[in-house]
């Protein structure tokens, strides 16, 4: 080892003198590079992308085989599976939203891959941006599949008024997202994810009518309207205009839905931990 | 200039006092190791340096700035390598993805394909991540932690889990780094490690650095006493040899000493003289191991849970 060697190679180049200058279009490009880092590791994991998108498509599937042409006589008399269409593309945004991002960050700080890329020069603001946006996508995905297959297999027409169908799936996507990393920071480890998240999201799901709908004025329609699922699953309904006199644009479950999403948000940034939760 | 200089650093958690009055400095080009027990304070430390936590109080400067700087964090963190205790890779994507991925966040990246050579894995370079082994798993960690070309260098436990064959090549590629200017701080619980690596060397524990210097010189290792072992025929009784020796376990003599070659010289020409068979002689000065045991005694874990009671 000679001086001179170690001259050459000085490596640590002067830290920065004043504050750092805004790149907005490199920043932008760093965090799309990300997203496509993030989509393909969502897409390399099989489990991830089985459960995630593999389930809703087998669900609306079966449903629709076994009872999709009866009859829902308190929804203006419209064939079940013109319901379980938007239903589905409710649950493939909140399966990915939710249920899956839960997993994803739960996953990832238990194994240290948080705090890792924390201490990359990647910024934070990059990092959680890309996850999000990534989530986003594959919701958007399980969207068009879901609508795909209630058109082409079973014959429901598209959303009659799509800019509330965007809007409504566009507002449950973020809401969802708020909440799944909220979710994930009330949950210990990793062995509890998916039980935990999976009840919860189940239990909930099912109160709110996914399944079977639900009549409205009953006492389950007055208790599922606390939680935002059965709102989602309204407001994504509606401007199908399957039900004549239904506005597209459901105002008030959007609004319920936004809330609960805002409280995702507060209780997800004021929690959110990188580090492993056993030290 | 230092690399890295800490004074008088002090961080709690609520009334458990991690890291009490801590200062040491890492020049640049130096490989700089931090001993202790688990819980001595170590991680807390290197995670202040980091940049990861902030402390309660005393002065840290990493490259020229305060890690707790926001406005210089991210150049920071662009100039330093992380490899952190836990092994943290991304099991779905490929040995290459993940190196070039990471590649990306730095401004002047080392080139993939020679990271991959300096770890030993360019034959896995295809391979998903959770398809190699522990040990294959930990090299990748260490090429993350070196693909930004840092002029600082974390490192926690980097041979844990390493085969012999394993450890010797990161080994290898630690002193190369070191060689070529990159500071490197180490943790580690192997002595053999930080004595064939580290220039300098800090023993912490109950949160305070409890001795520092060459790996060699630490703690009054120099200075001690040489222990000196040898078996006699059977026929040859201890009381005729021409220095003091004292019967230890299993027939062997021993004779603590610090003056080594003298006892060396008498015990080795009486031998020769009187054409005694002395057998299976070694010379051991006293090791790293034992000063690092006599400085954290009464340091370990029972103990600091006792406190926090």
């Amino acid at each position: 080892m000679t001086s001179s060697r170690l001259a050459s190679s000085a490596q640590t180049q002067p830290a920065p003198s004043g504050p750092a200058r805004a790149r907005p279009l490199a920043d932008l490009r760093l965090v799309a590079r990300q997203v496509r880092y993030e989509q393909l590791t969502f897409w390399l994991n099989p489990v991830g992308a089985v459960f995630t998108v593999g389930f809703s498509l087998v669900f609306l599937i079966l449903l629709g085989a076994i009872a999709g042409s009866s009859r829902v006589n308190f929804l203006g008399h419209i064939k079940l599976i013109q319901y379980y269409v938007p239903g589905f593309v409710a649950y493939g945004v909140m399966s990915a939203c939710f249920n899956t991002l839960t997993m994803v960050l739960v996953n990832r700080r238990e194994t240290g891959l948080l705090k890792r890329l924390r201490l990359s020069p990647l910024p934070t603001w990059a990092l959680l941006g890309a996850i999000f946006v990534s989530t986003l996508l594959v919701a958007f995905v399980q969207v068009i599949i879901m609508v795909a297959v209630g058109r082409l297999a079973f014959g429901v027409e598209l959303p009659s008024n799509m800019g509330a169908f965007v809007l409504a799936v566009v507002v449950g996507g973020i809401s969802f997202t708020a909440m799944g990393a909220a979710m994930s920071t009330v949950i210990p480890n990793q062995d509890a994810a998916g039980p935990v998240t999976s009840i919860v999201f189940f239990i909930l799901l099912f109160l709110s009518g996914l399944w079977f709908p639900i009549q409205p004025g009953s006492g389950l329609a007055k208790f599922s309207a606390y939680f935002p699922i059965r709102h989602f699953i309204t407001a994504v309904f509606a401007p199908f205009d399957s039900v004549k006199g239904v506005s597209p644009w459901a105002w008030h479950d959007l609004l319920v839905i936004g809330i609960w999403g805002v409280a995702g948000c507060v209780i997800a940034v004021w929690r959110f931990n990188w580090s492993p939760r056993r030290n | 200039m230092s690399a890295v200089s800490v004074t008088n650093l002090r961080k709690s958690y609520g009334s458990v006092r991690a890291v009490s009055d801590v200062s040491f400095a890492v020049e640049q080009g130096e490989v700089f190791a931090l001993l202790g027990p688990n819980g001595a304070g170590k991680t807390t430390t290197i995670e202040i340096l980091e940049g990861f936590r902030d402390a309660d109080s005393g002065g840290v400067d990493v490259l020229g700035v305060d890690p707790a700087s926001r406005r210089t964090q991210r150049w920071l963190r662009s100039q330093m390598g992380i490899v952190l205790q836990e092994l943290a890779v991304e099991p779905f994507l490929s040995v290459r993805q993940v190196l070039t991925r990471n590649a990306g966040y730095y401004p002047n990246p080392r080139p993939v394909g020679e990271v991959l050579d300096m770890v030993g894995l360019s034959g896995k370079a295809g391979a998903r991540v959770k398809t190699l082994s522990g040990g294959q798993q930990r090299r990748l960690d260490v090429g993350l932690g070196i693909v930004g070309q840092p002029g600082l260098l974390f490192l926690d436990e980097p041979t844990t889990g390493l085969d012999p064959a394993g450890r010797r090549a990161t080994w290898e590629l630690i002193r190369q780094l070191g060689s070529e200017g990159t500071t490197v701080i180490l943790t580690s619980h192997y002595m053999d490690e930080v004595e064939a690596l580290a220039g300098r060397v800090a023993v912490m524990a109950g949160g305070q650095i409890v001795a520092s210097g060459t790996p060699d010189a630490i703690g009054g290792r120099d200075a001690g006493l040489v222990t000196i072992r040898f078996r006699l025929p059977a026929d040859v009784p201890a009381s005729d040899l021409p220095v003091a020796g004292q019967q230890v376990n299993g027939g062997e003599i021993e004779i603590s000493t610090e003056d080594e070659l003298a006892v060396l010289h008498a015990l080795t020409g009486w031998a020769l003289d009187r054409k005694v068979a002395v057998s299976g002689l070694t010379v051991r000065r006293v090791t790293l191991e034992d000063i690092y045991l006599s400085l954290t005694r009464g340091s370990d874990e029972d103990k600091r849970q006792e406190t926090r009671r």
